[in-house]
């Protein structure tokens, strides 16, 4: 127990700079809502934590496992619509919504995962993609859950912690936590056993399985914690915009942009998500609203794809890849 | 016994790679596997581990029918192997390399982190522990090979053609290693190779393949002088040298 608790919160191993950063960051994350007063401030810092923490559990899957899924917004979904339907229906706290998201984001993607990891790279990209869009198309068409008019939350009128109703500044708390939370569940996950398995399956499944290593198996696991991981965030999404629809919450872009932070963040790293949401999100945000603004709206999309291009051409490995290059190189 | 296999066959499409192979391993021996480019060593390598399914035949591993079991149960049960083509994992460090086959035995990363300790130390490894293996030469690489199989705690190790592509001096160095090894960790060796000098030295008793077939079998001495040995693959050069 004193073992597991030291691997979770221990950062020993890692270069004192990181250790500092991480504490900046830390700090940075509590005294935040009392520097930033402005509503759109706050709500930017949100969505970057919030698509930090979608990195955080895709990077299981798609740093560590080297596996490019394509549909973790189905999983977010999962976890946004048990988290609506069960309030509105029958008044659920909120709490206790989160473990039946879990378990269907899991119990789903356990049923999909093995005839899915009979497929390689892309053709495995390709087929998370539609399987995610299928649900998608289910969910639009489906009227207990609302359909493409979506799930409106009971509006709560005092600040409530059953529901995990409040203002802006609860919220970054909330979603900081649960961001501080995943961070170090994959702090403790990049030291274990399933971690390191993992990692053997990505850079060689024959050595792998010559190592003892399930291979297959190792990948649905993968799969699944990743699925889950997903379904918090997407429980948060429920109670933070208050009303859900397919298209919030289980959206190709969706998928698209958690895949693409991790990718431009750098994977395999828990780093990666962090730097990939800040270079992102900030500059979707701001640039979006600004271009929106003089009417030319889309040219931030342009500039988006244009940076995307760039690292994938020149540093695979992301931004943490350039980092990493040029702290060894010192 | 160790491991024996019983008129293994093993046939791609129409082409027999390996036809009726039968041999036996005792305990704490070191046996080599040669024969010409295309004899069907690797193949007989490959179906004894569980990376190919033998088309009819029979594998046991200490007395339990291991034929046909996936790779990773094999690797669980104590049989380790080596590459020819060499398979490092290149994103992990040369001791996470090694960590990964000793969780093979553990879930504890302590236990693996010793585990792996050990033996960078048992394999000469330890200035190397923290860098990126695909940067390390040739012959740095196979040693992180051997030692990420021997993490595993194997009873039986494999080693396919684990001397290919190194200079003399590395040759010797890596048959001091594997002295050493057996010894310290009671371990039974099968290795192919194409480096006479090294195969001959280390091994205790030979099996000689030519196209599928076994041809010969034998002390290092006598199969030198087998008339068919030296037909297939020795050569009357290398006869007449020794």
């Amino acid at each position: 127990m004193g073992q597991l608790l030291k691997d979770i919160f221990s950062f020993g191993d890692r270069p004192l700079i990181e250790r500092i950063v991480l504490i900046v960051f830390v700090v940075v994350g509590i005294v935040f809502p009392w520097i930033v007063g402005s509503a759109y401030g706050r709500a930017v810092m949100i969505k970057f934590l919030l698509i930090a923490l979608f990195g955080l559990g895709w990077n299981l899957i798609g740093g560590y496992g080297g596996q490019v899924d394509l549909g973790q917004a189905k999983n977010v979904g999962f976890g946004a619509y048990a988290t609506a339907l069960m309030m509105l229906h029958w008044n659920t706290p909120f709490w206790l919504t989160v473990p039946v998201g879990i378990f269907f984001a899991t119990l789903e993607s356990f049923a999909v995962a093995y005839p899915m990891f009979r497929l390689r790279r892309h053709y495995f990209a390709i087929a998370t993609l539609c399987v995610a869009l299928v649900w998608k198309e289910l969910f639009v068409f489906w009227d207990w859950t609302g359909g493409a008019r979506g799930v409106e939350i009971p509006i709560r009128t005092t600040p409530d912690f059953t529901y995990m109703q409040f203002g802006e500044v609860g919220y970054h708390y909330f979603i900081f936590c649960l961001f501080m939370a995943q961070f170090l569940f994959m702090n403790w996950f990049r030291k274990s056993k399933v971690g390191y398995e993992l990692q053997a399956v990505r850079d060689n499944e024959d050595a792998a399985s010559s190592l003892g290593i399930n291979v297959t198996w190792t990948k649905v696991k993968a799969y699944c914690i990743t699925a889950a991981l997903g379904a918090i965030g997407g429980s948060f999404m429920t109670v933070y915009y208050l009303y859900i629809d397919p298209d919030l919450v289980m959206p190709l872009d969706l998928s698209i942009l958690i895949a693409m932070t991790v990718m431009v963040g750098g994977t395999g790293s828990n780093w990666g998500p962090m730097i990939g949401a800040a270079a992102l999100i900030p500059l979707d945000m701001y640039l979006g609203a600004w271009l929106a603004g003089t009417g030319h709206y889309g040219i931030d999309f342009m500039i988006y794809g244009f940076i995307i291009m760039i690292i994938a051409a020149y540093e695979p490995k992301g931004i943490w890849g350039i980092i990493e290059r040029t702290a060894k190189r010192r | 016994m160790l491991l024996e296999v019983k008129s293994l066959v093993k046939e791609f499409g129409g082409l027999v790679a390996n036809a009726d192979i039968s041999l036996k391993l005792e305990h704490g021996e070191i046996v080599g596997l040669i024969g010409p480019n295309g004899a069907g060593k690797t193949t007989l390598f490959n179906c004894i581990v569980g990376y190919y399914k033998p088309t009819s035949g029979e594998v046991s591993f200490e007395g339990e029918d291991i034929t046909g079991w996936p790779a990773h149960r094999v690797a669980r049960m104590g049989i380790a192997r080596t590459f020819q083509a060499m398979k490092i994992m290149p994103l992990l460090t040369v001791e996470e390399n090694i960590m990964v086959g000793a969780f093979c035995r553990t879930v504890d990363r302590r236990v693996a982190t010793r585990e792996a300790q050990e033996i960078l130390e048992l394999v000469d490894l330890k200035q190397e522990a923290l860098a990126s293996p695909t940067e390390l030469p040739i012959a740095t690489q196979k040693r992180i090979e051997l030692a990420r199989a021997l993490a595993t705690k194997p009873k039986l190790l494999m080693l396919d053609e684990l001397a290919a592509g190194l200079n003399p001096l590395e040759t010797k160095e890596i048959i001091q290693t594997l002295h050493r090894l057996k010894q310290e960790r009671n371990l039974t060796l099968f290795l192919t190779e194409h480096v006479m000098e090294f195969i001959m030295t280390i091994s205790e008793r030979l099996i000689v393949m030519a196209a599928g077939r076994k041809i010969a079998e034998g002390t290092p001495e006598r199969v030198a002088k087998n008339e068919s040995v030296i037909e297939a693959y020795l050569g009357e050069r290398y006869a007449e040298g020794r």
